[in-house]
């Protein structure tokens, strides 16, 4: 059961929406379930695939925001603030607007409308209009001929600031709630406080063998997408906004836009292009979209606004920085106790999404192990600086990294090996979480399995000569959640499928392919349910106009919800062609197959057969047009209390990581060899992309654990606190094809019962465990504890002469050998 | 997009025309050869200048010319080029190692010897774009009067960032400097001058016109290690160039020079005691490591912790020498 | 005040072409913005990250920080060059194959380093392609299917070469 500490300053909830709603939208129940093949086995799903858009990639023609021109467009431009924290006294655009070539210049009174991806927390605007909160913050936008007027116009744009000081990290936040960085926090600089406990987690502690403390700092980061930031936006004359964005989210984006803009929402398309990248740093609504829009309503051309590479960093959305206190307890036999965390967040500016940054920041920790007590306290504050935000993993990497650094302390302290000791607590199959959250289909041991194997972990593990070591984490994370961001009942996420007479078929659907191949996901579960080709199937995606509603790429939800509308809009027009094939030749429905292009009856499939293409014309004849909706809402889930919802998941995967490092005692450089990565995604519906994401996961992971971090200058005599210090690729490091480790993927697969055809997310889970599973290594490898992000060369070498970290190896060593451990 | 600021383009033919151009219009001219520093550096708007002289393609730049006195090498020559010639490889391999630690594979095709020689110095708080070092409240390098590295300062401490230059001081290389007076010569290690803003002794009218890596220098053993956060893209953090000659088993003409850690590189004294008649071994690394420890003071003005890189300079300076030994560092 | 307009005249992909620009303008600028070769793309604008990456007489090299006036008389081949006659390239193939193209967007950088290492080494170890591609950053791979495929390619070329 759960207590709530009352806090205030907490935005309230509005009643009643805590928990969805007794006659709440359920998806068909299928009699033969979900996971099965159709015919038998698997004709597309399982294989090694191409995707539908990958041509298109691999000769330069897929067409990306910036690839858009459209006639007479012009280009537009932010004015940002050079300052951290200041008061906008005035904004005199007169010389910019006389420029030749300029077309026009707003300010924050003409987009007043506050808003935010959260409806509790609407605290932005789309161009300051009494104050900038961070070195970045846009407060004016020029549309010109072209960039360079556009930029030049901005320089001879008058801004006069009244510099208030600047909070830049969370004690001043705490100490200073007189420096108010954002008025919307109804106290001080709190963002968010969340408090939850479930059992009692100080008698848990108290009756422990042993229990660890540990303090946690992880470093905030960005998503650095190769591809910025950028937005087209066209006003016609009749009043029809149509805008092109790199967003992730074209549906939360088209209500914003709306709201903003003053327009009616069916007088709004959305569209999203390629993308380039996003990885939670596009998941919202930016600045740009609705400067362009606005500047389009206001000179009658179309705008495009592309962020340099710089804007980026100041649009961030990335990793918050947490400060995290760790009690964990566990009995000599190796099971845990209980768990206490206390968690302070920096979040910078804003809230974007940090009401639920703070729940993740406890909710997700809860499995794979069982917890028989868990209590965790989370303040988000705010800062002047860019706004953090949801970056692959949100929330939940950091108390992560922290538990499972915890658990590799755990296991020294009762000389268990530290793999053994994550067996021993798995929580299970078809269970609930301390905290409420239904688990379903669990393949961690197999994970675990999984990477002992393939890493030859027992002949590893605290037998390596000294700078070399292996260690290893686990972790888990939802695929998708019930919590819409907006209250409402409507689905989730929903397809249109058309089958055409020539034999093709058409899957419209909401669904944001940022890379990870989620536009591919509908197209194989069409082939698989249709008997189609791959080529044969079209896929019109996120374009508001076109496509029923997607929530968007976020929170892992894509092939979980698309594809489980994908396969009941498919499976209801296949069961509509079974029928009417079983009606002309006699026999059932569930006798007839589609597969490999032949519709055929399994009890003379020579005889009673014809091609796709023709069965769909025998159906189209019978039946009409063909045409099917399918869409999907997550069951009632979570626990029954305020939060509960947040963090509940119709399905959550899991990962298991080990890393093998050699390290430079001299320079205390790490060189991460191999990274063993075992995730259960379900169902691999394609391995090829399902290895991508885990693979790609792992490198984001690593990439934190010991390269990025997001260091702003301390004041400099008149300006400069807050200021990220190297906004560029260059400065900002993320690694090259020479840094990057080996990384081998082992795909686990539990056959989830309410995943389209048993898959489940892999997308943001598989980075989870590379942090901890890095700093355990170097624990093996050199005995110091990297409790602090990134490992860098200095930090590693500062941690090997601060104490005996030969010593504290050797010691580690002992109790294992003298065990005869394996 | 980052924009560039508006100039006129020259394009001399010719090294008479470049000069004759240079001689009317050299202050304010920015030359640009392989273009990897300056056209960044013109996006930053850290030059603004009239013109631009882009002088890729002038003929009899471009050359690598192997002779009886030495390895003579136009400074048009790319980085590529010069870490893939045979001549190189063979005789002055170091050379070519750290010619091929620059950037990346890209820039190292575009990038030239002499571009690379004449790098801008870089500086945390310079190496930025005008909305930025407007928040600053800019530097003493660059339209401000504060350095923020050693604020009560009235010197800019701008880095030397140059892979080439030191290992060229080791290998007691010389270069060329022509104007509109006539050519002279000068041993690379006099090019430098310790001043963050402008850190040869390059005057305006002037370009560097050839390299030159004497023949008493072929064969040397030498070794050039380089500190960076990763193995491509990055600027040294610090970088050591060692080279000696070896005659019956004790080093001769020792040179240990470390750069990135201020506005020249660095050559560390006292070789003549510590190296000169000595065996080239991990005694000789030790020593050197020593010396250079007490010699160079790394400031923060390159992204890294300031008091690693101190720490790291005897570590780097041991490798280089290991590398010189043949031995794996 | 506004710069001086030229013409330039270069080879893109083997065709001549002509197309206005200014001193300050660099080669991706007059790809993508004035010659509608949108494929070469934009990540950084200033050489840190090797989407721009062209091939330029023979050699990868960054269009980003390329002054367009450079490169009078050059030929330049760019990823809308790579396939012959409409048929994907070996490499573009093995990359589209292997799931080495996510986003895309480094994509073609990438597979013009990539093409250019094939070219001149048709059977490279996996150091020397990790080499080759470490001015191309990409996000979303962890660099493996990229390297895979560079194998792939390479093994193919080698085939149809009669070469082993």
């Amino acid at each position: 059961m759960s207590q709530e500490k009352p806090r205030s300053g907490t935005p309230a909830i509005p009643t009643g929406r805590a928990m969805p709603r007794e006659d709440r939208l359920s998806p068909p129940n299928w009699p033969e379930g979900r996971a099965a093949a159709p015919n038998g086995t698997f004709s597309t799903i399982g294989k090694r695939n191409r995707k539908v858009e990958g041509l298109a990639k691999v000769t330069g023609r897929a067409i990306y925001a910036d690839d858009i021109t459209l006639p007479r467009m012009l280009h537009a431009k932010l004015k940002r603030s050079i300052h951290a924290h200041a008061r906008i006294l005035s904004i005199d655009a007169t010389e910019a607007l006389a420029m030749p070539g300029v077309h026009a210049v707003i300010t924050g009174k003409d987009l007043p409308a506050w808003f935010g991806i959260i409806p509790w927390t609407e605290d932005e605007q789309a161009l300051c209009e009494e104050k900038a909160r961070y070195v970045g913050d846009a407060i004016a936008a020029v549309a010109a001929d072209s960039e360079r007027i556009a930029e030049e116009a901005l320089a001879k744009i008058r801004v006069e600031y009244e510099v208030l000081p600047a909070v830049t990290d969370i004690d001043t936040a705490l100490s200073h709630p007189e420096w108010k960085v954002n008025e919307k926090a109804a106290e001080g600089n709190i963002s968010k406080q969340v408090f939850l406990e479930f059992g009692d987690v100080e008698g848990q502690l108290a009756a422990s063998d042993a229990v660890v403390e540990g303090d946690y700092w992880y470093e905030g980061s960005t998503h650095a997408p190769i591809e910025p930031h950028c937005c087209v936006a066209e006003f016609d004359a009749t009043g029809f906004l149509t805008v092109w964005s790199s967003t992730q989210v074209a549906h939360y984006l088209h209500r914003d836009l709306a709201k903003v803009l003053g327009l009616p929402t069916q007088r709004v398309r959305v569209i999203q292009p390629v993308v380039g990248g996003a990885f939670g740093g596009k998941s919202e609504p930016f600045s740009l979209e609705f400067c362009s829009a606005k500047l389009s309503m206001i000179t009658g051309r179309p705008v495009k606004i592309l962020y340099t590479r710089e804007e980026v960093f100041y649009a961030h959305r990335g990793r918050h920085p947490m400060r995290m206190h760790y009690r964990t307890g566990i009995r000599r036999d190796g099971t845990l106790t209980g768990v206490d965390a206390k968690i302070a967040i920096d979040g910078g500016a804003y809230s974007s999404f940090g009401l639920v940054t703070t729940y993740y920041s406890g909710q997700l920790l809860t499995a794979p192990y069982t917890m028989p007590a868990y209590r965790f306290d989370s303040t988000r504050v705010f800062t002047n600086k860019p706004c953090c935000g949801p970056k692959r993993g949100h929330g939940s990497v950091q108390p992560r990294f922290a538990f499972e650094c915890q658990l590799d302390k755990l296991a020294e302290k009762i000389a268990m090996d530290p793999i053994e000791l994550r067996r021993k607590n798995f929580i299970g199959e078809h269970t609930r979480t301390v905290n409420g959250m239904r688990i379903t289909s669990n393949g961690f041991l197999q994970c675990l399995d999984e990477v002992e194997r393939a890493a030859g972990w027992s002949g590893k593990f605290r037998k390596l000569p000294y700078g070399r070591g292996v260690g290893v984490a686990g972790s888990m994370y939802i695929s998708g959640t019930n919590y819409c961001i907006y209250p409402n009942e409507m689905p989730q996420a929903a397809v249109h499928l058309r089958l055409d007479r020539s034999g093709r078929a058409t899957v419209m659907c909401g669904i944001s392919d940022i890379g990870q191949g989620a536009d591919s996901v509908l197209a194989y579960i069409v082939c698989e349910e249709l008997g189609l080709e791959l080529r044969d199937v079209r896929v019109v995606a996120a374009d508001t106009d076109l496509t029923p509603v997607d929530l968007g790429s976020y929170s892992s939800r894509e092939t979980f919800m698309c594809g489980n509308a994908c396969l009941d809009a498919a499976r209801k027009l296949r069961h509509d062609i079974a029928r009417v094939l079983a009606d002309a030749w006699g026999c059932e429905p569930a006798q007839v197959t589609l597969a490999g292009g032949i519709a055929c009856s399994t009890r003379d499939p020579q005889r009673e057969c014809m091609s796709v293409k023709d069965a769909f014309q025998r159906a189209e004849a019978k039946l009409g047009t063909l045409g099917s909706v399918g869409w999907y809402q997550t069951p009632k889930l979570g626990g029954d209390y305020r939060g509960g919802t947040i963090g509940a998941s119709p399905a959550y995967s899991f990962t298991a990581h080990v890393a093998e490092v050699d390290c430079d005692l001299e320079t205390g450089f790490v060189r991460v060899k191999k990274l063993w990565v075992a995730h259960d995604c379900g169902r691999a519906l394609n391995p090829v992309t399902v290895e991508g994401q885990m693979e790609g996961s792992a490198y984001m992971g690593a990439a934190e654990a010991l390269l990025e971090t997001q260091d702003f200058k301390p004041a400099a005599q008149y300006h400069g606190p807050g200021l990220h210090h190297g906004p560029s690729l260059l400065d900002y490091r993320i690694p090259t094809s020479l840094d990057t480790p080996e990384f081998e993927s082992l795909i686990v697969e539990s056959i989830d019962p309410e995943g389209p055809y048993g898959a489940k997310e892999a997308g943001e889970g598989p980075l989870h465990p590379s942090v901890p599973a890095i700093a355990n290594a170097i624990h093996d490898a050199l005995g110091i504890r990297c409790d602090r992000l990134p490992f860098s060369p200095p930090a590693v070498l500062k941690l090997l002469r601060a104490g005996d970290a030969r010593a504290e190896w050797e010691r580690a060593r002992r109790p294992l050998a003298a065990a005869g451990a394996r | 997009m980052l924009t560039i600021p508006v100039y006129q383009w020259v394009r001399p033919a010719s090294l008479d025309e470049l000069l004759a151009h240079l001689r009317d219009h050299a202050a304010e001219s920015l030359i640009v050869a392989g273009g990897t520093d300056a056209v960044p550096n013109l996006k930053h708007r850290l030059h603004e200048p009239e013109f631009v002289v882009h002088i890729g393609g002038i003929a009899g730049l471009d050359s690598i010319r192997d002779e009886r006195d030495g390895l003579h090498l136009g400074p048009l020559v790319t980085l590529s080029e010069l870490s893939a010639h045979p001549v190189v490889r063979r005789d002055f391999a170091a050379l070519g190692k750290a010619a091929s630690l620059v950037a990346s594979p890209q820039i190292r095709n575009m990038g030239t010897l002499g571009g690379n020689l004449c790098l801008d110095t870089r500086c945390t708080y310079y190496n930025q774009t005008f909305f930025w070092r407007e928040s600053l409240g800019f530097c003493l390098k660059k339209s401000g009067t504060v350095c923020h590295v050693v604020p009560q300062g009235k010197r800019c401490v701008a880095a030397h960032s140059s892979d080439v230059a030191p290992m060229l001081i080791a290998l007691g290389a010389q270069l060329d400097i022509t104007g509109a007076t006539g050519t002279r010569t000068l041993d690379v290690d006099d090019f430098f001058v310790g001043d963050g803003v402008h850190n040869n002794v390059l005057k305006p009218g002037e370009v560097v016109t050839r390299i030159f890596v004497p023949a008493t220098s072929r064969g040397l053993r030498a070794g050039y290690q380089k500190l960076r956060p990763r193995a491509a893209i990055d600027f040294p953090m610090l970088s050591v160039a060692f080279a000696t000659r070896l005659e019956s088993g004790v080093c001769r003409g020792a040179r240990l020079v470390v750069s990135a850690i201020a506005a020249r590189p660095r050559v560390v004294g006292g070789l003549e005691t510590l190296a000169e008649g000595m065996p080239l071994d991990d005694a000789l690394g030790e020593r050197l490591a020593g010396a250079a420890y007490k010699q160079c003071k790394p400031l923060i003005n390159v992204p890294y912790d300031q008091e690693y890189r101190q720490e790291m300079v005897p570590v780097f300076v041991r490798r280089a020498v290991r590398e010189a030994m043949g031995e794996a560092a | 005040m506004p710069a001086t307009s030229f013409i330039l005249r270069l080879s893109v992909n083997g065709d001549p072409r002509e197309c206005a620009v200014t001193p300050g303008t660099t080669l991706l600028e007059a790809l993508r913005y004035e010659m509608g070769l949108t494929g070469s793309k934009q990540g950084c604008d200033k050489g840190d990250c090797g989407a721009c990456t062209v091939v330029m007489d023979g050699q990868p090299v960054l269009a980003c920080i390329t002054l367009a006036m450079a490169c009078e008389g050059r030929a330049v081949t760019t990823i809308e060059g790579l396939a012959r006659h409409g048929v994907p390239h070996e490499v573009q193939d093995a990359l589209d194959q292997s799931g080495g193209a996510q986003c895309g967007f480094c994509t073609p950088g990438i597979l013009m380093s990539a093409w250019a290492l094939l070219e001149r080494n048709r059977n490279p170890s996996r150091d020397e392609i990790a080499q080759a591609l470490s001015g191309n950053l990409c996000r979303c791979t962890g660099y493996t299917k990229i390297f895979e495929a560079v194998e792939q390619a390479a093994l193919r070329m080698r085939a149809a070469r009669g070469e082993r």
